[in-house]
């Protein structure tokens, strides 16, 4: 990728210096001391992308045909025709959910920049791994501009060898949450975000039926009170695929500790976007699960 | 109550850093993608249970037009929509659950929005299995307790079977002329408005037992409940209530009988640090 | 003890008679237990405020710039509070300041002119031994009573709450200008260099700080991002921590009970 010089020069001054700072809170802090790891410095990724989504010249209605009821290249499509069998300016003739692709490529390629900004520094401080990730993706000023921002603590390892190629792992715990993963037998490897978008442009069936006017096509089988197909298979469908990027990288992994976020668009008129973002820590099995001592029940007192 | 068994955090961390630096290979079979916490996963694990999947299920209903704005009672095709909504998405997260092998969902997060036109109903949650269980024949339950709450019931002998809903959408008439004109300058129940959220509230109790009673269940617990006028039509007051059923699957209730504790934290943070066999 | 030289007479008076062993706190009760359980002894609820007139500095509309003029303002006005503070501290015979709250307020009279107080409790060690860090000076710290005594089993002692900050122009044409390639993604060098650059900065100086203090490292940062009251395209992005320095061996923690809350 050409661009910036990955790491901006402020920042080897700052790493170089002798002493660490962490972004980690005090308990935290002294959990990590009592794994073991050394902090050796506050890390960060960040990259503004320009979010060719809606604005003028915007790929409005890409990647969609009746002709197509299977997407391209393995994305996800599906396409519903009208079943009423008449031809008006204001009917929709068919309709169609697809994937938007290019708008997971160009989160992913914000994200992974800055998160690989991120184990860049990581490794100039000689890190093994990077612990307490935080990432912020939101949208900056007015313009289509998004910024992904990435910070983690740096920390190595004491008495134990580096990262197989160097490569530091990173995650988003840190603290007790961290000592107890890998006391129950897991090792962090990597965080993982995915995202999925669908963009559902609806056919005169869904239309009807989100506007309330289903009882005119009662008589074509269309119940007043019924599922609306396209708009619930759109959801659902913009979940399992942002389940399926993740599963995809995962392999036998476990990805912990998954937030799931979702957020749904009106575009225009019968012209929706659903997306769904993952986010987890990728962590592999090294060992056995320790069986754990039943807890004491307590009730706080105060 | 079992010894937990010494560990040294330092040389756990180092073991495992060392393990990976020399490329160590998963043990696992499959892959799992959960939301549980560290702390979620270890309780289910002692219990034996293991989670395998974040599974979905959701639903858009539709709502015909003019239901909100004219009649008297009950809007049935309100309370249907709201029916139907909850029972489709709780089939998709059951299908979900039963594909990759689940016995239950815990965990379950609810989103229910009522629009004018419309019902959305999104469920999330983590598909879990007894630790290397064939899969599950019947049908999975559901639950929105946690994981944690999970394995305390299941300690105490219970188990949950499903979410039980229940809502009423009630036309509260409108006061006519003179009432209006007279209660105006009058403290005076709105008597109209009152009778409504009662009758609203009597059904959707009355229709969340039911369901409750229909999965067999001795009762539901961590029942929350949402009530008031609809954002879009003030004359039609709105309650819905849903809740965890469960039953008793042991013989007999096992009493937890809890320690007390006087914590020094001022912040409640509710099992985290330190917590569960903590360093 | 000489009087402070900084401070108001008002403030001589309430510090006075706060050397006779009477205290004043905001710490919790239970930050007090704690605080008294690390060995420390509360002296009492110290501030330092100044309000600064922030000034203006020219922005050209289409260059990406750091704001100096500014960044030193917002700097100086919170480095005075601190100092103020310490200075209130130090008249008390303090080792140091814990639950340091560092703020900005914003008065009717006037926009330019902005408020920042620091407020803390001053603390003493009861076994008689020095904790002022390496510059003499009571150390500070933003450590709750909770954080204090946590770190204080790890071994490391705090030195002083430390901070950099820089004020960023963000240019607005040179954005339109890249938006020329309509319907694409692509990062936008110029802009990520701008913002990465600006955060670095902070980051710098601050650390820049703890080195001053010869501290080991500086441990819970936090990076704040404000636009005050210029327009969003100048930002101030602050970045805070605990200046700490390794002191003795960690204390080992007992192992702790596993539990399981029944309470809400």
């Amino acid at each position: 990728m050409t661009g910036p010089p990955d790491v901006p020069e402020a920042a080897p001054r700052r790493l170089e210096s002798g002493s660490f700072s962490s972004g980690l809170t005090v308990p935290d802090f002294a959990a990590c001391l009592q794994m073991g790891l050394r902090p050796v410095g506050l890390v960060q990724g960040f990259c503004a992308m320009q979010w060719g989504w809606y604005g003028a010249g915007s790929p409005y209605m890409r990647g969609m045909s009746p002709y197509t009821p299977q997407g391209s290249g393995g994305a996800y499509a599906q396409t519903w025709y009208c079943p009423h069998g008449f031809v008006s300016g204001e009917h929709r003739m068919w309709g169609q959910n697809y994937e938007q692709v290019w708008v997971e490529q160009a989160w992913l390629q914000g994200f992974n920049t800055a998160f690989g900004r991120l184990i860049e520094e990581a490794k100039e401080v000689g890190a093994h791994g990077v612990i307490g990730v935080t990432d912020t993706a939101h949208s900056l000023l007015e313009s289509n501009v998004a910024e992904f921002h990435v910070l983690g603590t740096a920390v190595v390892v004491e008495g134990a060898p580096p990262p197989p190629k160097g490569e530091p792992w990173s995650t988003y715990l840190a603290g007790q949450r961290l000592a107890k993963l890998v006391e129950a037998g897991f090792m962090p490897i990597s965080v993982v975000a995915s995202i999925a978008s669908v963009r559902v442009w609806a056919y005169c069936v869904t239309e009807y039926l989100m506007e309330g006017g289903a009882t005119l096509w009662q008589t074509q089988g269309t119940a007043p009170v019924q599922d609306v197909e396209q708009v619930s298979e759109g959801l659902l469908a913009a979940r399992a695929i942002a389940r399926d990027h993740v599963r995809r990288q995962l392999g036998t992994d476990t990805l912990h500790g998954v937030t799931v976020a979702t957020s749904e668009r009106e575009i225009g008129g019968g012209d929706q976007v659903f997306e769904c973002t993952l986010r987890g820590t990728r962590v592999r099995r090294f060992k056995d699960f320790d069986p754990i001592g039943a807890p004491r029940p307590t009730v706080r007192l105060s | 109550m079992t010894t937990t068994p010494e560990a040294d955090p330092r040389a756990e961390m180092a073991a495992a850093a060392a393990w990976l630096a020399h490329g160590g290979a998963s043990s696992e079979k499959r892959g799992v993608t959960s939301d549980l916490s560290i702390d979620e996963a270890l309780l289910l694990h002692s219990i034996g249970w293991e989670p395998i999947e974040l599974v979905f299920g959701v639903s858009i209903t539709s709502v015909p037009v003019g239901v909100w704005t004219w009649g008297r009672g009950q809007i049935g095709a309100a309370s249907d929509a709201h029916n139907l909504a909850v029972h489709t998405a709780t089939e998709r997260l059951t299908k979900e659950c039963s594909t990759v092998g689940g016995h239950g969902v815990v965990g379950v997060r609810a989103s229910v929005e009522v629009h004018p036109h419309h019902v959305e109903v999104e469920l999330t949650g983590t598909a879990i299995r007894p630790a290397g269980a064939k899969p599950h024949v019947g049908r999975p339950f559901v639950s929105d307790l946690s994981a944690r709450d999970f394995v305390l019931l299941s300690n105490a002998g219970w188990m949950p079977l499903g979410l039980a809903f229940g809502a009423s959408f009630i036309y509260a008439p409108r006061r006519d002329a003179a009432t209006a004109l007279r209660q105006s300058t009058q403290n005076v129940e709105l008597t109209n408005l009152t009778e409504a959220l009662y009758a609203a509230r009597e059904s959707a109790m009355d229709r969340m037992q039911t369901w409750g009673l229909q999965m067999s269940a001795d009762g539901v617990v961590g029942v929350h409940v949402t009530e008031g006028p609809m954002y879009f039509a003030r004359h039609v007051m709105a309650f819905s209530a849903w809740g965890t059923a469960v039953h008793l699957a042991g013989d007999r209730h096992r009493y937890v009988q809890p320690d007390v504790v006087l914590p020094l934290d001022d912040v409640v943070v509710q099992f985290a640090a330190r917590s569960l066999r903590g360093d | 003890m000489t009087g402070p030289t900084d401070l108001p007479k008002d403030a001589g008076h309430r510090l006075e008679e706060l050397q006779h062993g009477f205290f004043t706190s905001d710490l919790s009760v239970n930050e007090f237990l704690l605080v008294k359980e690390c060995g420390f002894h509360p002296l009492g609820f110290v501030m330092g405020s100044s309000i600064y007139h922030t000034g203006i500095q020219g922005r050209r509309w289409s260059k990406s710039q750091e704001l100096d003029k500014l960044t030193e303002a917002m700097y100086n006005a919170r480095e005075l509070a601190m100092t103020r503070m310490e200075e209130e501290a130090e008249a008390l015979g303090a080792d140091g300041v814990v639950g340091v709250r560092l703020d900005v307020n914003y008065y009717e009279w006037g926009s330019d002119a902005a408020e920042f107080i620091a407020l803390g409790t001053a603390v003493k060690a009861e076994d008689g031994k020095s904790y002022r860090n390496k510059l003499g000076k009571p150390f500070t710290s933003d450590l709750s009573g909770q954080d204090f005594w946590t770190i204080m089993q790890t071994g490391y002692v705090p030195q002083g709450l430390v901070m950099g900050t820089c004020v960023y122009h963000i240019a607005h044409r040179g954005l339109g200008q890249t938006l020329g390639s309509v319907g694409q993604n692509v990062e936008l060098p110029n802009f990520t260099q701008a913002l990465y650059e600006a955060r670095e900065l902070a980051m710098t100086r601050m650390q820049d700080e703890g080195n001053r203090l010869e501290a080991t490292g500086i441990v819970g940062v936090r990076l704040e991002e404000k636009t005050h009251q210029w327009g969003s395209h100048t930002i101030e992005f602050l970045s805070l921590g605990t200046a700490v320095t390794k002191t003795a061996d960690e204390v080992t923690l007992p192992r702790p009970t596993v539990i399981i809350s029944l309470d809400n």
